[in-house]
């Protein structure tokens, strides 16, 4: 039996617009094994990018219990908030790669400083963090800052950190949402070569339904949030 | 919707941040308009105080018996103009003194308004003539002094026979000295005028930091870059409208209160209510804050002009680094004070720009031999910080430089004055020997009294004038003779700057004279130098056996034994000082009346006037470190301001740190690493800058303007409390970061936000 790398049960999230409460997730669960990839689909609002920081430990769940290999986080445990912080925070340095529609990357910082500092972060040794620039193509820019290469060089670089740390699971939110549509096609394509051929999990926030179907699981969050 | 509405819209939604922008606006003009209402004031009130002590003229007989009202009429029927002054000591309401209005009035057109009472007739201690002389006659036996005085442009010879002029005085002169104080203030305020301004400019491009996207969008949807600059300066000068009048209210009430501490002292010493705490006008910092507001909206128009004058690339500090050179030397070498104060405008100008530079470029430096990418991008973000920081970092950094320097400043005059004061002072009593009286016997008195005689504590004090003259004989520059005998402990203990092996013994036998500092350096007279003099008619060269401090005043000045003076020599004014011991004052002040056949002595007690003239500079100094200290906690409120702002664009990065996998609290620790880094930074450069105007304002600044100087001191106690201010600062800072690590904070919303100021 394969393991699962993600298990999620119940998960609730409410917030506040004004006075009125909106709820956001209501008893959702899901589970993606390893190597798997699950799309998740929904108009803005419908709160693709709160599971994802569920997900990932960077928002607690109103309720409901997450599994992220092997690591059990329920909001009926009692469990100190530090400590449940160093196992999330550990998890997101050795296992979760975690990549944005923008602003993944350090300014102040060179491509090749920003992937190291990853790689090093997650204990990883940064001795080849200059082929993950190379494999995605661009292995030339690694001594230029983030403003001075292109959005789809910059999601690339992204991309090159996210798997430079050799993560099991890896959280894209709308990662090729602010690049043209050819752009957007090829840091796709590089991303599912990539999973596939390390074999890590993956769950891709998106609005593109194409680009769902490319995924082994879809979950729809719905048309109007709380659904 | 317009599109002055568009850009305010994000303090709608924002208000928090309009707030800070107005705090700043009113703490930086309540912080200027304090020191320039407390600098005002304080030159007011010892303007008035000189004026009221000033030595003015008297007339009296020339026989030596007391003036009378007879002698009044008699003046008066001569058209003179002379003011009747009663003076009565009073148990109840201490000292009085009675005017005649309508002779004043007189008094005051001849002397053009400079009167001593100017504008205090209607109050306590002054009061009419006929007043005090009831207050004279109810007192058992009656008592009162009168003096008739008489306005300054009048001579002797003008005079009806048997009468002379004498010089009137109050009391001691202190103006010099306050004077002196009174320059580093203006010093201050200029200093404070430029942190404002700074503080200003900080506030303007918070403004600007604040709306970046606002601006984009709107110049996207076609407005042009001039009309929306136009409606922000339009907007920053409403605002600083809105926030001046505050300010200005709140600065005069804080130097209102800090200055009526002053005024107390003051009118303990000058026994008459004269600190100047009428209000003065609005117009002044209105106008000065609204132009500092606006210098600091339009320097970007300078940009440009900045932009051609910098050199690019890896030189980019030459240029301030050789004008920071170029105002060190002339410093050094300045001739007069206005090249001085240029010299202190190039090395700030200088060192502001140099400050953030030098940061950035070392903490680049150390990120380029770092191996681990976290220290690396730590220090890549001292440098984009330092430069986005650049303005309040350098209010911060002049702060700082002005605390230490005045600090020390303050701390070495309290400590000079006290101890000089003191040794001028040593004598218990001061009496003056009245016109005409023969000194003489009273000295031959006095020597015998066994009591004077054990101790040796008393001395003759001889004022006059005297020429310096050149090898040929020729009458040169007038200095004042300060001739003492005999020589005994009240004067042997002063300090010296200077001396030969036994000055006071040298100076006993009439074998050289003493020189003042302030003569010292005009003349560059060096010890063992002849100083040729010319005393009366006669002219000699006496050696120069000792170079003494002499604070209060600018005049060259020589002080040599009494017994040296020639017969012809003019004789201005004499005194005794004299400590009694197991005599009483009366005592000796019965028996000097009876050997001069006077009735009044002036007898002034030493330890009182001493008191008093502590009193006033205590209080001075107290401001001066209040409205230092004021300023430096501005800027520190401002670096926190802006620092929190600009700190609020980096959260996002911090918080990437976060979902890389560091622990909140680590990430929290490499911003409180951050803050420190660049709040220590600054103090550590704020250092020398302030060595170097202590060094400025008492070596230079004072000698040019006063020909004397005080001695340079550090007190490394005060650069440790810098230091922990500064620790604090970047801890409040990283406190106040830590919030909003807590909070989810929003990446930048487009990727055209990297446009390369984050780096």
């Amino acid at each position: 039996m394969v393991e699962p790398v993600l298990v999620a049960r119940g998960l609730k999230k409410q917030f506040r617009s004004g006075n009125q409460p909106v709820s956001v997730l209501s008893d959702l669960s899901l589970r993606l094994d390893r190597g798997e990839s699950l799309a998740l689909t929904g108009r803005s609002g419908s709160g693709k990018s709160t599971v994802l920081n569920i997900l990932c430990g960077l928002e607690p769940p109103d309720a409901g219990r997450v599994e992220v290999l092997g690591e059990v986080f329920d909001s009926r445990t009692p469990e100190r908030e530090h400590q449940t912080e160093a196992r999330w925070a550990k998890l997101r340095r050795q296992q979760i790669g975690v990549v944005f529609q923008e602003a993944n990357l350090m300014p102040a910082l060179s491509l090749l400083d920003n992937v190291r500092l990853r790689a090093r972060l997650a204990g990883q040794d940064d001795d080849d963090c200059r082929d993950w620039l190379e494999r995605l193509g661009i292995g030339e820019l690694a001594g230029r800052y983030p403003d001075q290469v292109s959005g789809g060089q910059r999601q690339r670089a992204a991309l090159a950190m996210a798997f430079a740390m050799n993560p099991a699971l890896i959280l894209a939110d709308e990662p090729t949402g602010s690049l043209d549509r050819q752009t957007a096609e090829a840091v796709t394509r590089q991303l599912f070569e990539l999973q596939a051929r390390h074999g890590c999990s993956l769950i891709l926030a998106t609005h593109d339904t194409e680009l769902a179907t490319r995924c082994s699981h879809h979950l729809d969050l719905g048309h109007q949030p709380g659904s | 919707m317009t599109l002055l509405a568009a850009l305010f819209s994000h303090y709608r939604r924002h208000p928090l941040q309009l707030l800070a922008l107005a705090a700043m606006i009113v703490l930086a003009t309540m912080l200027w308009t304090g020191v320039h209402h407390l600098t005002s004031q304080a030159r007011a009130s010892l303007d008035q105080s000189e004026s009221a002590v000033a030595e003015r003229q008297q007339v009296i007989r020339a026989d030596g018996e007391p003036v009378s009202v007879q002698d009044f009429v008699t003046l008066r029927r001569a058209g003179l103009c002379v003011m009747p002054w009663l003076e009565v000591a009073s148990s109840g309401a201490g000292r009085v003194v009675g005017v005649d209005p309508l002779a004043a009035a007189c008094f005051e057109r001849a002397d053009q308004g400079n009167a001593p009472w100017r504008g205090e007739l209607d109050g306590a201690p002054f009061v009419d003539i006929s007043e005090a002389a009831e207050l004279a006659e109810a007192q058992d036996p009656p008592a009162g002094a009168l003096s008739l005085l008489i306005s300054g442009t009048d001579s002797d010879a003008s005079l009806p026979p048997g009468y002379r002029l004498a010089a009137f005085s109050l009391g001691p002169d202190t103006g010099e000295l306050g004077e002196s104080f009174l320059l580093n203030l203006d010093a201050l305020g200029v200093l404070v005028l430029l942190i404002t301004a700074l503080l200003l400019r900080s506030v303007y491009l918070l403004g600007l930091a604040q709306r970046r996207e606002s601006f984009v969008l709107l110049r996207r949807f076609g407005v042009p870059r001039n009309r929306i600059s136009r409606l922000l300066v339009l907007e920053i000068m409403v605002l600083a409208l809105v926030c001046i009048v505050p300010g200005v209210w709140l600065g005069r009430w804080l130097a209102t209160g800090l200055g009526s501490g002053f005024g107390r002292a003051l009118e303990g010493l000058f026994d008459m209510p004269l600190y100047a705490g009428r209000d003065g006008g609005w117009l002044v910092p209105v106008a000065t804050m609204l132009a500092v507001v606006l210098v600091a909206c339009l320097a970007d128009y300078l940009r440009p002009l900045a932009r051609r004058l910098a050199v690019a690339g890896p030189s980019q500090g030459l240029l301030p680094a050789l004008f920071l050179l170029a105002g060190i030397a002339l410093s050094v070498w300045a001739p007069a004070l206005v090249w001085l104060f240029v010299a202190v405008a190039m090395v700030f100008v200088a060192a502001g720009i140099l400050a953030p530079l030098l940061i950035a470029r070392l903490a680049d430096w150390r990120a380029g031999h770092e191996s681990d990418p976290l220290s690396r991008w730590r220090q890549r973000e001292v440098s984009v910080l330092a430069r986005r920081l650049a303005l309040p970092l350098v209010a911060l950094q002049f702060a700082m430089a002005m605390v230490l320097a005045v600090q020390a400043l303050v701390t070495t005059f309290e400590s000079t004055f006290d101890q000089w004061l003191a040794q001028r002072l040593e004598a218990d009593y001061y009496i003056e020997v009245p016109e005409g009286a023969d000194a003489g016997a009273a000295l031959a008195w006095l020597a015998e009294q066994p009591a004077l005689k054990a101790s040796g504590r008393w001395h003759r004090v001889i004022r006059g004038e005297a020429a310096l003259t050149n090898s040929f004989g020729k009458q040169g520059p007038v200095v004042d003779v300060f001739a003492l005998s005999p020589i005994g402990p009240l004067v042997t203990g002063w300090q010296l700057f200077e001396s030969v092996d036994t000055p006071w013994q040298s100076l006993a036998e009439g074998s050289g004279v003493m020189v003042n500092e302030q003569l010292a350096r005009r003349r560059s007279v060096a010890i063992g130098d002849m100083l040729s003099l010319q005393l009366g008619q006669q002219v000699s060269e006496r050696p120069v056996l000792a170079i003494y401090p002499d604070y209060g005043r600018p005049a060259g000045e020589i002080l040599i034994h009494a017994s040296a003076l020639p017969p012809d020599f003019r004789v201005s004014f004499q005194s005794l000082s004299i400590s009694p011991g197991t005599m009483s004052i009366e005592a000796i002040s019965r028996n000097l009346k009876q050997i001069w056949g006077v009735e009044q002595l002036t007898v002034r007690d030493n330890r009182a006037i001493e008191a008093l003239a502590s009193a006033i500079f205590d209080q001075t100094f107290l401001l001066t470190r209040a409205m230092t200290i004021l300023t430096l906690i501005l800027a520190a409120i401002a670096l926190l301001m802006m620092g929190w702002v600009l700190f609020s664009t980096r959260a996002w990065y911090f918080r990437l740190l976060v979902v890389w996998g560091l622990p909140r609290r680590q990430a929290a620790a490499q911003l409180t690493r951050l803050a420190l880094s660049l709040t220590t930074a600054i103090a550590l450069l704020a250092l020398p800058l302030g060595v170097w105007l202590t060094w400025v304002l008492v070596h230079r600044i004072n000698p040019l303007a006063f020909g004397w100087s005080l001695p340079m001191a550090v007190y490394p106690r005060f650069w440790l409390e810098l230091g922990v201010l500064s620790l604090l600062v970047g801890l409040s800072i990283a406190l106040l970061m830590r919030r909003q690590l807590n909070s989810p904070a929003s990446a930048p919303e487009s990727a055209s936000a990297l446009s390369g100021g984050e780096r």
